[in-house]
């Protein structure tokens, strides 16, 4: 029986170096299960690596990443979508369950649910081709998704996409990780975006990867259109702001 | 009304009539004899009344060429996948798959004729020898060139490497495979021709390439370009058929496209 | 307006391309001291040229005031193209090229002919016991050039719905593996390397069986003719001379064919030589190189009937030496 929780984990003097220059340095990080973690810091701070490391695509030269499991499934969504061009939407959707073989007759409905779910339900016979950059970023969160993962871990999924789809595909993430409970890993460029879909904002320091900020965002969720201009949420992105403008100008 | 540019055949036989019409009238007008230079309209003569021959030959070569590239392209394929599975395999072996490239064909024809006897065997040899090269540099280089995020996506997914292969590799390095596809079909032509010149079984009358002998024997120059026409022509259909399987992989497969004309 | 001009540079490329084809002719005489002349070879320096290295080499033809270049050739050279594009002034080539050139439109004409007797033939295994040339038509593998009039004229003469035609290639390895294979061959070169390489071949001539054109005979333009009468003149009495001392005796034109084609050693180079003397010589009383109308009328009949050659007068297609 799966965890209907998510994965935690917990990552002690996790550090990795490129070319003699430490990415991250020695960093302590505990995620809860279930959590939703947003990750902010200018380029070069080591996000990205901090997600390769979570996913086990790179590994720390020290340091330990304890997963509360040890068999974890693992989801992984990229700023690019991603998507097999020889394949239809709902084929390249239940690919991670074809390659755990699961029979055609299992994946192929479930495939059809969740791209009912991020409302792209007539799509499924299209090919990516035919697809708008927004389209194929929802096709990409349903085919993450199809595991059940524990773990689902984003970099700057939404950054090449508009404001309006990008509050769009927002939303759909939120839905999704609401009816699926799991720990979501998030790495963003805009502060607003870490702000309205966390619960726990981390800012990471340029060129070491430490962390500089630990914040919570205890709004309730769902959170919708109308919180982006509540009072609350703006206190909140105002201190996250500082705090990461703050560092930035002692870098400057 | 249609631009010239847009009729798409329109272009191209403007500028085949204009350069055969330019040669037409040099060869007039400078008076030079047949036997060194035949008039496009000699040519083209030869060509109507020596038609069933031709066409004979053309489809004997033909064979041999199809065969040829056919084969090229089931064991290129296999050979670029082999190679693609493991980088010591390819710094082993790679230089091999060169060899192919640079080997002289006449000179190792008439061991080809040892190992596979006069006739088609031989032929086909030499057109695969010819046309292989590209096919499995073409192939190795889209089996290398997988997106690697696609890669990092099947390896998070704990895709075993056999799934990696026929359902991310594979598919992705298609549109490779047919530019290499498209080089080697003029090549295996070519090759099926000089195999002939060692190889061929006259029994039939004979290939291409031994009707362009038989005519530069018989000092008829109208007839060695018209049975040298007569293989740019089979190069061409080949061409066009590879490019029809391009064409279909793309509209029916989406199996990806590379921008070019 | 810029199109114009582009359509002229392309229209004057193309015609350069096709000017190149038309070569000057290199056959006016310096205005004084010898006349220069090149003789083009249409194989590697092998005892079927003996004569002309021997008169070379002696001073022959310095001695009529000439001065001949002799070019080797070797498998493919053009020889006729270059005589008729006017690069060499002359050539050696057998008859049954010559008369299909002329029927082509080029003016050539025989001036000398080496061989009275066609050197070329049948090589094959004399295990299998063949008795004459029909036989070798009755089974296994024959090699041959394809388009040539021998071949065509074996193919009519024989046919060959029984047997296996395949290329051949110069090279000897296919015989000495296939012991039902035939070739086609010189009666001077290949059975004499076969026998050294270890085999027991045996020739048929192709003359036997009745298609025997004149060969290794010196041909030249008309023009040339007629411009240089007396240079012609000199020339071939220089080159009678030089192989009547080859026949007598071989050995230096050899080594000096030998130096220049390495490959053959000297035993064949030797061998080589003794073989064809016959085929040079002739009946008794015969002059070395002579022509008769009647062998050219004969040689222009079968090709006529190979469907080779329109009918024409071969009378025009050489000239009677002295």
């Amino acid at each position: 029986m799966k965890h209907r929780q998510g994965a935690g984990l917990k990552l002690r003097g996790i550090h990795r170096q490129f070319e003699g220059r430490p990415v991250i340095n020695h960093l302590d990080l505990d995620v809860a299960p279930g959590e939703f973690l947003a990750i902010i810091g200018p380029s070069g701070c080591g996000k990205s690596t901090l997600l390769r490391l979570l996913a086990h695509l790179d590994q720390a030269d020290q340091g330990t990443l304890d997963r509360s499991e040890a068999d974890l499934d693992v989801a992984f969504v990229f700023q690019d979508p991603c998507l097999m061009p020889w394949r239809s939407v709902i084929d390249n959707v239940a690919l991670p369950l074809e390659l755990q073989g699961v029979p055609r007759h299992h994946r192929i409905p479930a495939a059809e649910a969740l791209l009912k779910t991020v409302g792209l339900g007539d799509a499924q016979g299209k090919f990516p081709q035919q697809l708008s950059g927004g389209m194929k970023m929802r096709v990409s969160l349903a085919r993450a998704l199809i595991t059940r993962p524990d773990l689902l871990l984003l970099d700057e999924p939404f950054a090449a996409l508009d404001d309006i789809t990008r509050h769009h595909l927002d939303d759909h993430l939120q839905s999704l990780w609401l009816s699926h409970p799991m720990t979501v890993v998030f790495v963003t460029h805009s502060l607003s975006e870490a702000v309205y879909l966390a619960d726990r904002v981390i800012v990471l320091s340029a060129g070491g990867g430490n962390i500089t900020l630990d914040y919570k965002v205890p709004l309730p969720h769902p959170r919708t259109a109308a919180s982006r201009l509540s009072t609350p949420f703006i206190d909140h992105l105002r201190t996250v702001s500082e705090a990461f403008e703050g560092h930035s100008r002692t870098l400057a | 009304m249609k631009p010239l540019s847009g009729v798409l055949w329109l272009p191209p036989l403007m500028s085949f009539v204009l350069i055969t019409g330019l040669i037409e009238c040099s060869i007039i007008l400078m008076d030079l004899p047949a036997y060194l230079a035949p008039r496009p309209s000699a040519v083209a003569l030869a060509l109507f009344i020596h038609a069933e021959e031709l066409l004979k030959a053309t489809r004997h070569t033909g064979i041999a060429a199809i065969t040829g590239l056919g084969m090229s392209a089931i064991l290129g394929a296999l050979l670029a996948i082999t190679l693609a599975s493991h980088p010591l395999i390819r710094r082993a072996f790679y230089p091999y798959a060169v060899f192919f490239q640079t080997v002289p064909i006449i000179a190792i024809a008439p061991m080809l004729v040892i190992w596979f006897g006069y006739g088609q065997g031989a032929v086909v040899a030499a057109s695969f020898i010819v046309s292989v090269s590209p096919i499995i540099a073409n192939t190795l280089t889209g089996l290398l060139s997988t997106d690697p995020a696609l890669l990092d996506l099947f390896r998070i997914a704990k895709a075993s490497r056999l799934d990696t292969l026929f359902k991310l590799r594979i598919p992705g390095a298609i549109p490779h495979f047919l530019t290499g596809l498209r080089i080697a079909s003029g090549l295996a032509v070519i090759g099926a021709i000089v195999g002939e010149f060692v190889a061929d079984s006259y029994e039939d009358g004979g290939g291409i390439g031994t009707a362009v002998e038989i005519a530069l024997k018989e000092q008829r120059t109208d007839l060695v370009f018209a049975a040298v026409l007569m293989s740019s022509l089979l190069g061409l259909l080949i061409f066009w058929l590879v490019s029809g399987l391009n064409q279909l992989s793309l509209k029916y497969w989406h199996l990806g496209e590379f921008k070019d004309s | 307006m810029k199109d114009l001009r582009l359509l002229k540079i392309i229209g004057l490329g193309m015609l350069m391309l096709i000017l190149s084809a038309c070569k000057g002719s290199p056959d006016d005489p310096p205005a004084e001291g010898a006349f220069k002349a090149d003789i083009q070879l249409d194989w590697v320096p092998e005892p079927e040229f003996g004569g002309y290295y021997a008169a070379r080499d002696s001073g022959l033809f310095s001695q009529e005031h000439l001065e001949v270049h002799l070019k080797p050739g070797g498998p493919g050279v053009p020889t006729l193209q270059l005589i008729e594009s006017g690069q060499v002034t002359f050539g050696i080539t057998t008859a049954d090229n010559l008369l299909i050139a002329r029927d082509r439109g080029a003016d050539l004409v025989a001036l000398f002919a080496l061989y009275q007797t066609f050197p070329a033939g049948i090589m094959v295994h004399a295990e299998r016991g063949l008795h004459g040339l029909e036989d070798v038509f009755k089974e296994g593998t024959l090699a041959m050039e394809p388009g040539t009039p021998t071949f065509k004229f074996l193919e009519k003469r024989f046919g060959f719905h029984h047997i296996h035609v395949v290329p051949y290639t110069n090279n000897l390895s296919p015989f000495l593996h296939d012991p039902q294979l035939a070739q086609q061959c010189y009666v001077t070169a290949e059975p004499i390397a076969a026998r050294r390489a270890g085999a027991s071949p045996f020739v048929f001539p192709i003359s036997d069986a009745g298609y025997n054109p004149y060969s290794g005979i010196l041909v030249t333009k008309r023009e040339v003719l007629i411009k240089h009468k007396d240079e012609v003149r000199r020339l071939i009495r220089a080159i009678k001379a030089g192989w009547t001392a080859y026949l007598k005796d071989p050995t230096s034109a050899n080594q000096a064919m030998h130096q220049l084609n390495p490959t053959m050693d000297e035993a064949t180079f030797e061998a080589s030589s003794k073989i064809q003397a016959p085929l040079i010589v002739g009946s008794p009383g015969t002059p070395i190189g002579q022509m008769t109308l009647e062998r050219w009328q004969t040689l222009s009949g079968q090709l006529v009937e190979l469907g080779l050659i329109q009918p024409s007068d071969p009378q025009s297609a050489f000239e009677p030496s002295e």
